[in-house]
């Protein structure tokens, strides 16, 4: 990795990079990022918006044909638009809260004065680095109607299993605690470095003016971990709204296309159906979702720098 | 001056009982889904099917272990998972070094734009630029090698490494690096020979979280090599599923075989991916 250049054989045309203005160096360093953003981002985004006013479809054979906006008015009037968006913003309005939630109490356990840091440490790092399609094949193993285990628990209290997958209603309760489960770990590490910097003897004053436990949390505590909570919920915010992983793998989109998220519908109608111009114009709605969250997490780090 | 510090939560929040409570719902969240699974691939198929089912498995077994790797190419799946993550990683770490020491050192005239470019750019939804990636590395002849893979990833990462580096390059005194160039170093030559080598925590840290974002990338790997023999491992472990049946001890016997080389991993740099995390925060 530090590999050294090679100074021996090129030693006249190495020395001259000491001429090198500061801003010439800084283009020269700055450049194979620059050439990989323009390459993998830029230019693909450009080509994003202009195939979807494009009809585009590689199964018809026809060559590709200008469409205007027809691409966005089918969109508006294709249910399983409306409905994989529902999808996605509810995903993305239930997990976000509730990872934040369990990333709270998560980091709170964790910050007790444990005498071994490394059990508590792995048992938040395992979840973070668990690939999502894992944590969605192990919770479609979970709630198993018959042999899963939360059903087995809930028999155990003398509750009825529940059939999990066969109906809209349960599929999204699953994917949605799969979800929650998997992303409050991360919330719970970033949240637990903002505990870790509050002073001591911020507490130790609010004892001595006898400040409950409950007032000290929210009038200290929640306060200074602002900014560590505002950055962990942007992030998970624009994650939530690609969502794709864990659906697919627990549930494939089903019953239907209940479940299947704005991501799953732009990957079928791009891989499987080869309509370009369509996946495209979806693409783009995508886009322009994070793009505003994008907007004002720019606007979060420029306040704070 | 000598007070005794007492925790803020002295009396019954520092009990040792609670804390070890505490400390067994922790694990227990963290760790259950893997136990669980590792549970199930142990389990022969007569215990599988037995009602109620049963949580340790009375008789270990090997044998979703033979048919994991008999099934599906498992150990191929290894090798493209670990050589894309392996690529991925030593092309992210020389691109964001080079970033991050320009970011870092050098005086920038629009510094925090291009960094905000940078994060803001990578933070793009990767599954909306699915078709005009997909006609870029066609247009490239890249489809169907682990370069489709590596491109993209080198930009997931690419925030979070520079993030991590500048962090890191700033906490080195450039009183080093003008001693290395007062002895006839260049700029570049104190880059590589003094500035990264003082930073190889920072390095290695990026690295592994570039390693682990590739390892567990699932979109595009998914849909850019229809090629068998380049198969990811997240790609190749829903290739157990039937079209009606799920083998759910073998599928968990390949989530386990997938699971411990990261595991492992994160066990032995545990601190540093925890320190790298809270300073690049990225990925959730």
């Amino acid at each position: 990795m530090t590999a050294q250049p090679n100074r021996e054989g090129s030693k006249s045309s190495f020395t001259r990079f000491l001429d090198l203005s500061e801003t010439k160096l800084a283009a020269l360093l700055l450049a194979p990022a620059a050439i990989l953003l323009v390459l993998i981002v830029v230019y693909p985004v450009g080509r994003l918006i202009w195939t979807s006013f494009f009809n585009l479809s590689l199964t018809s054979g026809m060559p590709a044909s200008f469409a205007g906006f027809e691409n966005y008015g089918l969109l508006l009037k294709d249910p399983i638009f409306w409905q994989t968006t529902k999808n996605t913003l509810l995903i993305t309005v239930v997990t976000v809260p509730g990872a934040l939630l369990l990333g709270i109490a998560l980091a709170l356990m964790a910050n007790l004065p444990f005498e071994r840091k490394w059990p508590v440490r792995l048992s938040l790092l395992i979840p973070w680095a668990l690939p999502l399609s894992f944590a969605g094949l192990i919770f479609a193993w979970f709630f198993h109607s018959e042999y899963g285990v939360v059903n087995d628990v809930l028999r155990r209290f003398g509750l009825k299993g529940i059939i999990w997958f066969n109906s809209e209603e349960w599929a999204m309760t699953a994917i949605c605690l799969t979800i929650i489960w998997k992303t409050s770990s991360f919330m719970a590490l970033i949240i637990l470095a903002g505990l870790q910097t509050i002073p001591r003897s911020l507490y130790e004053a609010a004892d001595v003016d006898g400040a409950g436990r409950v007032r000290q949390f929210f009038e200290i505590t929640l306060p200074l971990l602002k900014p560590s909570i505002i950055i962990a919920l942007i992030f998970r915010t624009i994650t939530a709204l690609q969502t794709f992983d864990i659906p697919y793998t627990m549930t494939r989109g089903g019953p239907g296309s209940s479940t299947a998220t704005l991501a799953m519908y732009i990957h079928q109608n791009t891989v499987d159906f080869l309509d370009l111009g369509y996946g495209s114009a979806l693409a783009v709605v995508m886009f322009l979702l994070s793009m505003a969250v994008t907007m004002v997490y720019l606007r979060f780090i420029r306040s704070t720098r | 001056m000598t007070s005794v510090t007492a925790s803020p939560a002295t009396g019954f929040l520092s009990g040792r009982a609670l804390r070890l409570a505490v400390g067994g719902i922790l694990i227990i969240n963290g760790m259950f889904p893997a136990l669980w699974i590792l549970f199930t691939s142990l389990k022969g198929e007569p215990e599988l099917t037995r009602k109620p089912i049963t949580w340790f498995p009375d008789l270990a077994t090997t044998e979703n272990y033979l048919r994991a790797f008999a099934d599906q190419p498992l150990l191929l799946f290894l090798f493209n998972s670990f050589m894309v993550a392996l690529l991925s990683t030593i092309a992210t770490l020389s691109v964001s070094t080079l970033a991050a020491y320009a970011l870092a050192r050098l005086n920038l005239r629009f510094r925090d734009l291009i960094l905000s470019a940078i994060i803001a750019v990578s933070t793009f939804p990767l599954v909306t630029l699915l078709v005009p990636l997909f006609e870029v590395m066609r247009a490239l002849e890249l489809l169907n090698t682990w370069a489709a893979l590596v491109l993209p990833y080198i930009v997931l990462s690419l925030p979070v490494c520079t993030l991590v580096l500048v962090s890191f390059f700033e906490g080195i005194p450039r009183d080093l690096e003008n001693a290395a160039m007062v002895d006839g170093c260049t700029r570049l030559g104190a880059l590589f020979k003094v500035v990264v080598p003082l930073s190889a925590p920072g390095v290695f840290t990026a690295g592994i979280l570039a390693f682990v974002n590739a390892w567990d990338e699932f979109l595009l790997a998914l849909s850019f090599n229809s090629n068998p023999a380049l198969r990811t491992l997240p790609v190749g472990i829903t290739l157990y599923q039937g079209e009606f049946a799920f083998p759910w001890p073998v599928i968990s016997a390949a989530l386990i075989v997938g699971i411990v080389p990261v595991a492992v991993l994160i066990v032995i740099f545990q601190e540093r991916v925890v320190s790298g995390l809270t300073s690049g925060g990225i990925k959730g």
